[in-house]
């Protein structure tokens, strides 16, 4: 079916006021009009070619016009498409014409310049390096080159040369990801044991230091997360795996060559578990405890540290976990006491002034009980203590000069201390006698 | 019959017994004592038409003489179809419609793909150009006929002569044919085939049967005759020819047209389109490189001790002396071209300093070598992604000493950036100009379709002459070539000739020399200190698409939409080799710096290596997807090619010989829908159905880079086997 029909010529010459025209020159007519747009079109698409485009635009017919000899069609652009519009000259007679626009000439006068196009420009990037295709934001993701035929496939496709460009083994995907070798196996075993290995207190240190500083760990990452939280949840009652394992985090965090970004949101828990657990370590004891509560914090300060910037909501749902331990009275105490250290290590002294001290009147009113009780006020003592500890830390911030303080306005600090942190902390802050922490605490 | 062709038996040469030598057409591998039948074959002595019924009629009386009674009466029954002249009845009182064209093509078609399986390969070949030609005969007398007999079967063809049928869809009254480039080129000239001998003498005898039973095979027999100029090859003969390779090249479903087929008839690796005179001898090429004159090497040396003693070579490194000498001795065993033939002027510093600067990077490259067991080299690839460009992008190029880069606009200008981003270098004098990292240039009144860096090279001594690029060419639409200085950056000369928009331009590797490729289908050579050309290449049948310079600057080739690449000298402008078998438009072309081997690409996704000594297609290497690759280019050491086009990759290709009898790389692989592994079969099925055919990657590719929706204008192997490509980012 030719794309220029005989109607078509009748519709010209009708227009042209011929009225009749003999079926034969109709025929002739349209096969040469087609033929004409034919030769056209070919000379346009060179100039396409030419122009490195795979679409055609009505300036490259214009060329192709030129080039023909013809008075190239003046008026019509690419940029936007044509708007035909449909007139009937009777009934079953559309007559098709290109719409033109009426455009206002005050108004295009007046009307604001169209913005200045983007300038072009280039970037550079590494498409290929040593025959491997980086895969960074520039590079197609794998998925998307996967409907192109890439590479030669097939019987007689040269292995190696597809083992070359990263491409071999795409139809068989192995089960496992990654396997371990038989050294790295070993070696994660040999860790495991020797730092659960309470008889031995070299071993322990050595498999340490080796998590530490050696650097080709990196595969056992995801291996000894899984054993930190296992170990941890089944071992609560255990203080010396639970130090273990904290230990273990700690050496992990500071070996440099390990990229530990990806395992943070795993390891927390565990060191949380281990910093305002409800029950650690065995029932009798209520001491043991402390000092593991207090390296979690030590490793959980480090965390922080490290990855605070690279996740920026770590740190507020660490210190609102923390809180949340600190001022839950239903708590245990030594978990109260793993929520204070846990918020100094966060955020140091900002955030004991931000969230403790206003908090402080109401939790020691609560502590006189405590501190009555024989069975509990060893524990009291203890938490006692930590607080101290985070007002003091409150004094190293504060800089500037602080006058002696005046005996006449001992009083009135005292009072002011009083009102701010209660009657139990104030008493241990005038104890102290240090002027500088007063002051902290007033200006709080 | 008034004016219609009809097989007139009586000149039909009977092939059995007509074994004219033409040696004029044997392929230089060819025995000179094939038998050929060429369409000189009417010059061969027939019986008069006149006397044909007498001699018949004695002859008969002969026969019943001697009581050959069953010989008499087939003799009877064989010339009662022919009248008093001796032409078959049949044709004479044929159809008065061209149906039997078709009628006749239908049963040829039916009969070749009954026929044996060793005859088949050799005898489909026939179809196209029987085709082309039925169809033009039809066009010229029976327009109504020829439509019908395109669109019956034109579907045969679409995968092999996508172009050509393409062309010929809107043919359809005698004007055209005497009117449409593709016709004229098939009418003007003989449509060149080889086919085995003893399956051709099948055909011709089916066909004459054919004519008998009144099926118009004559009619047929006439346009192979006419038409046609049909090689015949003894099979068993000749080795690459052979039964053996035949059936291979079946078995590997390669159906595309063979070397040495096509139109205008032609010996594979000549450039002798003129038949009366052809030769089977191809002329001497010297493709070794350019002798350096005496002073020149005097000086070199004298610079190379020199920088030996400034920084002695490492361990285990020759020293730069030494590595000059090796390939002095290795340019003075190939012959290269001398320098009367080849007229340079003396050289300057800066040639020197460049020449120097060449040998310490051939000595301090990183090498690729050839594969060595098994595995390609890994090749880096730098990409220079153009964002914001609209479309507007029509050609890039990235000078050699890897400081500039340039782009030509469909706006008519041309924009130079530095690849570091640091200011442009200005000439000392022009200090109103402030320091801009790109400049515009502005002149041409058309679309600017090529650029081209002066040659040049990265120089680590600043103390020394400054072998930066000076100059740039482009040529546009506007039938101009400009030479634009690099310093003060303006348009220096206006080459005027082409009377067509000038597609192409390219530096001869000395510089001095630049030859141009345009739309008037020539190609023009000329030296940067003339206005005028010096020489010009007329040969080509459709427009020069791309140019390319021989590495020993003696040759230049041009790539055309002819589908042909030829080669040319340029101290005498004669052609000398000509080179066929692609089936799309030449894109780009690249000569390796050996100077053994040209690699030109197609827009339909294929790479060719012609090996220019013997004229031979090496391989066929594919991969790429359609729409044209847009630039191939050779690593230092002549051993890896890498090309880049509109798919938007980068592909690397193993250039060694495959171990194909064929030349041809084995199809090891079809692409398409089948082999998604997502899911979503309904989007596939649409876009998939189309492209099953058209994905195919020989073994040959080393590997494939794609980009992100960027088309590669320009890709380039810096001497130190870098690869920078270029392209323009289409959100």
């Amino acid at each position: 079916m030719p794309v220029w029909n005989p109607d078509n010529i009748r519709d010209v010459a009708e227009s042209l006021g011929i009225a009749s025209l003999n079926d034969l020159v109709l025929d002739g007519l349209a096969s040469d009009v087609e033929f004409r747009l034919a030769q056209v079109l070919e000379e346009a698409l060179k100039f396409m070619r030419h122009s490195k485009r795979s679409t055609l635009t009505t300036n490259d017919i214009a060329q192709s016009l030129r080039a023909l000899n013809v008075e190239p069609l003046y008026g019509y652009e690419s940029t936007r498409p044509l708007r035909f519009g449909e007139a009937s000259i009777g009934p079953g007679q559309p007559l098709f014409y290109v719409e033109d626009e009426e455009v206002d000439f005050e108004k295009l006068i007046n009307a604001p310049l169209p913005k200045v196009p983007r300038e072009i420009s280039f970037t550079a990037h590494w498409l290929a390096v040593e025959g491997v295709q980086p895969s960074i934001p520039q590079n197609p993701t794998t998925a998307d080159s996967r409907n192109q035929e890439l590479v030669p496939k097939g019987p007689s496709a040269n292995p190696n040369l597809a083992a070359m460009s990263g491409n071999d083994n795409v139809t068989v995907k192995p089960l496992v990801k990654h396997v371990l070798s038989k050294e790295l196996q070993l070696y994660f075993e040999k860790i495991c044991s020797a730092l659960l290995d309470e008889s031995n207190n070299e071993y322990r240190l050595a498999a340490l230091a080796s998590i530490r500083s050696d650097p080709g760990l990196h595969q056992l990452v995801p291996y000894f997360v899984q054993f930190i939280a296992e170990k941890v949840t089944h071992n609560l009652k255990n203080i010396f795996v639970l130090t273990q394992t904290i230990q273990l985090t700690s050496a992990m965090l500071e070996n440099k060559s390990l990229y530990v970004d990806p395992y943070v949101a795993s390891l927390v828990p565990p060191i949380l578990t281990c910093l305002v657990g409800r029950h650690l370590g065995p029932p009798g004891d209520s001491l043991a405890h402390f000092p593991l509560r207090r390296l979690a914090a030590s490793v959980l300060s480090t965390v922080t540290r490290k990855y605070g910037k690279s996740s920026h909501m770590l740190k507020p749902r660490l210190a609102r976990t923390c809180l949340k331990h600190f001022l839950d009275p239903t708590k245990p105490l030594g978990a109260n006491y793993g929520g204070i250290i846990g918020l100094q290590a966060i955020g140091g002294a900002e955030i004991i002034r931000a969230s403790v001290v206003p908090n402080l009147k109401e939790y020691t009113s609560m502590m006189k009980d405590v501190l009555d009780d024989e069975t509990r006020n060893v524990e009291g003592d203890m938490v006692i203590e930590a607080l101290m500890e985070g007002l003091l830390s409150l004094a190293a911030d504060t800089v500037g000069v602080v006058n002696g303080m005046a005996n006449g306005h001992a009083k009135e600090m005292k009072q002011a201390v009083v009102e701010k942190i209660g009657n139990l902390m104030a008493e241990k802050v005038m104890e102290t006698g240090n002027s500088r922490l007063v002051k902290a605490i007033v200006e709080c | 019959m008034s004016g219609q062709p009809t097989g007139n038996t009586s000149t039909v040469p009977r092939p059995a017994t007509n074994g004219i030598t033409s040696s004029n057409m044997a392929p230089s591998q060819q025995r000179p004592n094939d038998p050929q039948v060429g369409s000189s074959s009417a010059t061969n002595g027939q019986p008069g038409s006149a006397s044909q019924s007498n001699l018949n009629n004695i002859v008969i009386e002969y026969l019943n003489k001697k009581g050959y009674s069953k010989t008499e009466a087939m003799l009877r029954m064989e010339s009662a179809n022919q009248d008093a002249d001796g032409r078959s009845i049949a044709s004479r009182a044929g159809d008065p419609n061209g149906a039997k064209y078709g009628r006749a093509f239908t049963s040829m078609r039916q009969w070749i793909e009954d026929g044996l399986d060793i005859y088949k390969p050799d005898l489909r070949r026939l179809l196209w150009p029987v085709f082309v030609y039925s169809f033009l005969h039809l066009a010229t007398e029976f327009s109504r006929e020829s439509r019908e007999f395109y669109n019956k079967f034109k579907s045969d063809f679409e995968n092999t002569h996508t172009d050509d049928v393409k062309a010929l869809s809107y043919i359809s009254l005698p004007e055209h044919v005497k009117e449409d480039s593709t016709a004229k080129l098939y009418h003007a000239n003989k449509y060149r085939v080889t086919v085995g001998q003893t399956a051709f003498y099948n055909l011709i005898l089916y066909l004459e049967s054919l004519e008998k039973d009144g099926s118009g095979g004559g009619v047929l027999i006439y346009i192979i005759h006419t038409h046609l100029t049909v090689v015949t090859v003894d099979r068993s003969a000749d080795e690459r020819s052979g039964l053996a390779a035949l059936l291979h090249r079946a078995k590997t479903a390669e159906d595309l047209p063979a070397e040495d087929e096509g139109i205008p008839g032609h010996n594979p690796g000549s450039a002798n389109v003129d038949q009366s005179t052809a030769s089977t001898v191809l002329p001497r090429l010297k493709l070794g490189p350019l002798q350096k004159d005496a002073d020149l090497k005097g000086d070199m040396r004298a610079e190379l001790e020199e920088a030996d003693a400034k920084e002695p070579p490492a361990d285990g490194q020759s020293s730069l002396v030494q590595h000059f000498e090796q390939q002095i001795k290795r340019e003075e065993s190939e012959e290269g071209p001398t320098r009367t033939e080849l007229q340079l002027p003396p050289a300057v510093a800066r040639d020197v300093q460049m020449e120097v600067q060449k040998v310490r990077e051939d000595r301090d490259s990183f090498k690729i070598e050839t594969r060595t067991g098994g595995v390609g080299p890994g090749v880096s690839v730098t990409m220079f992604t153009f964002h914001n460009t609209n479309d507007s992008i029509t050609c890039l190029d990235f000078s050699e000493d890897n400081m500039l880069v340039a782009a030509g606009m469909s706006e008519s200008y041309i924009r130079v950036w530095s690849l570091d981003g640091k200011a442009l270098p200005v000439a000392p004098g022009m200090t109103d100009q402030k320091p801009a990292s790109s400049r515009r240039l502005y002149g041409h009144s058309a679309g600017v379709y090529a650029v081209s860096f002066s040659p040049s090279i990265a120089s680590s001594d600043p103390l020394a002459p400054s072998t930066n690029s000076t100059h740039l060419l482009s040529s546009s639409g506007d039938k101009t070539v400009r030479l634009w200085d690099l310093r003060t950056w303006e348009c220096v000369v206006i080459y005027k000739g082409h009377d067509s928009p000038v597609w192409d331009v390219s530096w001869g590797p000395c510089g001095h020399y630049f030859v141009t490729g345009s739309m008037d289908r020539t190609s023009r050579l000329w030296r940067t200190d003339r206005i005028e050309y010096l020489r010009l290449f007329v040969g080509h049948d459709k427009d020069v698409d791309t140019v390319y310079f021989h590495s020993n600057s003696l040759y230049v080739f041009t790539g055309s939409c002819d589908k042909t690449v030829r080669m040319w000298n340029i101290s005498n402008g004669s052609p000398v080799r000509m080179f066929t078998g692609h089936t799309g438009n030449i894109t780009s072309m690249a000569c390796s710096h050996n100077g053994k081997l040209l690699a030109s690409a197609d827009d339909v996704g294929t790479i060719i290596l012609w090996e220019l000594a013997t004229g031979k297609l090496r391989k066929r290497m594919r991969g790429h997807g359609k729409g044209g690759i847009w630039s191939v280019s050779w690593s230092a050491e002549s051993t890896v090619l890498v090309s880049g086009g509109a798919d938007g990759t980068v592909r690397v290709w193993d250039v060694a010989p495959g171990n194909d009898a064929t030349g041809q790389g084995k199809v090891i692989g079809e692409g398409g829908a089948g082999q998604k592994i997502d899911g979503n079969a309904g989007a596939a099925g649409a876009g998939g159905k189309k492209k099953g055919k058209e994905v195919v990657v020989t073994s040959d590719q080393i590997s494939a880079f794609p980009t992100k929706k960027s088309p590669v204008y320009k890709v380039r192997f810096t001497r130190m086997n870098l690869v920078v490509a270029g392209g323009a980012y289409m959100p």
